[in-house]
């Protein structure tokens, strides 16, 4: 599959990469160039390989809020809010966002590329509210602008005043040569900026004229390296269905108040009995780069392992993510074995870095 | 792509510039380029006596790990230390700065049964 900016992709020499089926960039210029753009300056993701799936009518609230974690009765209009689709057992299916586009009417989910097929069967099999759902991934592109320089981009390209917006919030903005963009205060790098919603028509259009005013194109190798100096966690490496979102420290986008969803008895048991395991952050002392499955060992015991690992191109070290047993706490000292070398690390609580570093 | 005439290459894209009776080793441009952003590299301890196709080290973009294999039998009689610190000299000189290591060969005849650069570029070609 391939996302309405593919063509761009290819006049840029983009490294292309199949990516769960689709043919995604790489990198352009370089991963860790990209990386320092858009911590820097501003940096433009092609993320239309998304999945916006749409659930309407007045049956989207009851439906909503049995399959997702977050209060969605008292959502308002333009408010996004992280969430999870949960089995039984607390495990998370996806992770996504969803947009109130009207309260109690509309609702827009955007979930990962590699689960958009799963995530709607699930979700169409759960709808005993009999809520209307569509999937509007084939017609939506995703564009990605972040990192410090964003508004000003976005200000000079389309007079549009991201001051306005607050962190996880989106407008609706009417213009004459893209139609009608939803702009999103939100992002994956942690850097600031915006994520765009448009029509796939106008996808190439917008992509080079935010380039133009000096964007910097990126892929999915700076994606991931942002997103890993966050701490942010990517679905199908640091989540899925045999962790809860408890266990990787995402208890925020959880509304335990909420009398009754999909997963929640699980949490509920998981809160009682303690947490075996919890994802946390790495950083190495000694040279090296930790990669995913790499065991992590503690006074010669295996205490957890990594479930993603790279290089912090702002640190200059190795940087992960990993499950590690309960009795392991910040700042201890453990090994991480990369190809039987035993590496010195200490466990910390990401972020790893500042988002955003302003020149 | 790069491929300069007087090297030897080889399968997994090491190239060997041969010295009288040593050979130099580094990575191609095209593996380089395969590899991206290089940010570590690992290599044998000076001294050690490799078989042809064993490791001499790994080299470490920021999205993989690949190993530098020798292209002959020998010994590693000198390490380019230079990457320790900047391992993204293989990025931007691959045939120069960013050599790996020099090989004492066991047996110098081994060299010419490796690609020449037209037989590598053909070589490239066909992975393509």
């Amino acid at each position: 599959m391939r996302t309405p900016l593919f063509h761009e992709h290819e006049k840029l020499h983009a490294k292309i990469v199949d990516f769960h089926g689709w043919e995604m960039p790489v990198w352009y210029a370089g991963i860790i160039e990209e990386h320092m753009a858009t911590r820097t300056g501003a940096g433009l993701f092609d993320a239309g390989h998304m999945g916006e799936i749409y659930v309407q009518g007045r049956q989207s609230v009851p439906f909503l809020e049995r399959i997702l974690t977050r209060n969605i009765k008292s959502m308002p209009g333009g408010k996004v809010y992280y969430s999870f689709f949960l089995n039984d057992s607390g495990g998370i299916i996806d992770d996504l966002t969803i947009y109130c586009l009207e309260p109690g009417e509309r609702y827009m989910l955007c979930v990962n590329a590699s689960n958009t097929e799963r995530d709607l069967t699930w979700i169409i099999s759960r709808n005993r509210e009999g809520a209307a759902i569509e999937d509007r991934s084939p017609s939506i592109a995703l564009l990605a602008l972040q990192g410090p320089d964003a508004s000003r981009i976005l200000k000079s390209s389309l007079t549009f005043d991201t001051g306005t917006l607050k962190n996880y919030t989106f407008a609706m903005v009417e213009t004459s040569r893209y139609g009608e963009l939803m702009i999103s205060k939100t992002g994956y790098t942690g850097a600031g900026g915006v994520e765009i919603f448009l029509d796939t028509e106008a996808a190439p259009l917008l992509w080079n004229e935010l380039i133009g005013r000096g964007a910097i194109p990126c892929g999915l190798g700076a994606r991931d390296t942002l997103r890993l100096e966050m701490g942010y966690p990517l679905h199908g490496s640091d989540i899925d269905e045999s962790h809860t979102p408890l266990e990787a420290g995402l208890n925020f986008a959880v509304d335990m108040q909420k009398t009754s969803f999909i997963g929640r008895d699980a949490l509920d048991e998981q809160l009682k009995s303690g947490l075996e395991r919890r994802l946390a952050g790495l950083v190495l002392k000694d040279k090296g780069i930790p990669r995913q499955g790499c065991a992590c060992v503690k006074d010669g015991r295996e205490v957890g392992a990594v479930t993603s690992g790279s290089i912090s191109p702002v640190l200059g070290t190795g940087i992960a993510l990993a499950y590690l047993d309960s009795s392991v706490k910040d700042n201890d000292e453990v090994e991480i074995v990369v190809r039987s070398k035993p590496l010195k690390a200490t466990v910390v609580h990401p972020p790893f870095v500042k988002g955003a570093i302003p020149k | 792509m790069n491929i300069p005439d007087e090297l030897y290459y080889t399968e997994n894209h090491e190239w060997g510039k041969v010295e009288d009776g040593l050979m130099r080793v580094g990575i191609t441009d095209y593996a380089q380029s395969e590899l991206g952003d290089i940010v570590f590299v690992d290599l044998a301890r000076k001294g050690t006596s490799v078989s042809k196709g064993d490791s001499l080290g790994t080299v470490e973009s920021v999205k993989a790990v690949s190993e530098v294999y020798s292209p002959v039998d020998g010994e590693i009689v000198e390490v380019n230390e230079a990457l320790e610190n900047s391992p993204e000299l293989v990025n931007h000189d691959c045939y120069e700065g960013a050599w790996m290591v020099v090989l004492k060969m066991d047996d110098p005849s081994q060299a010419s049964k490796l690609m020449d650069s037209q037989s590598y570029e053909d070589y490239l070609k066909a992975e393509a």
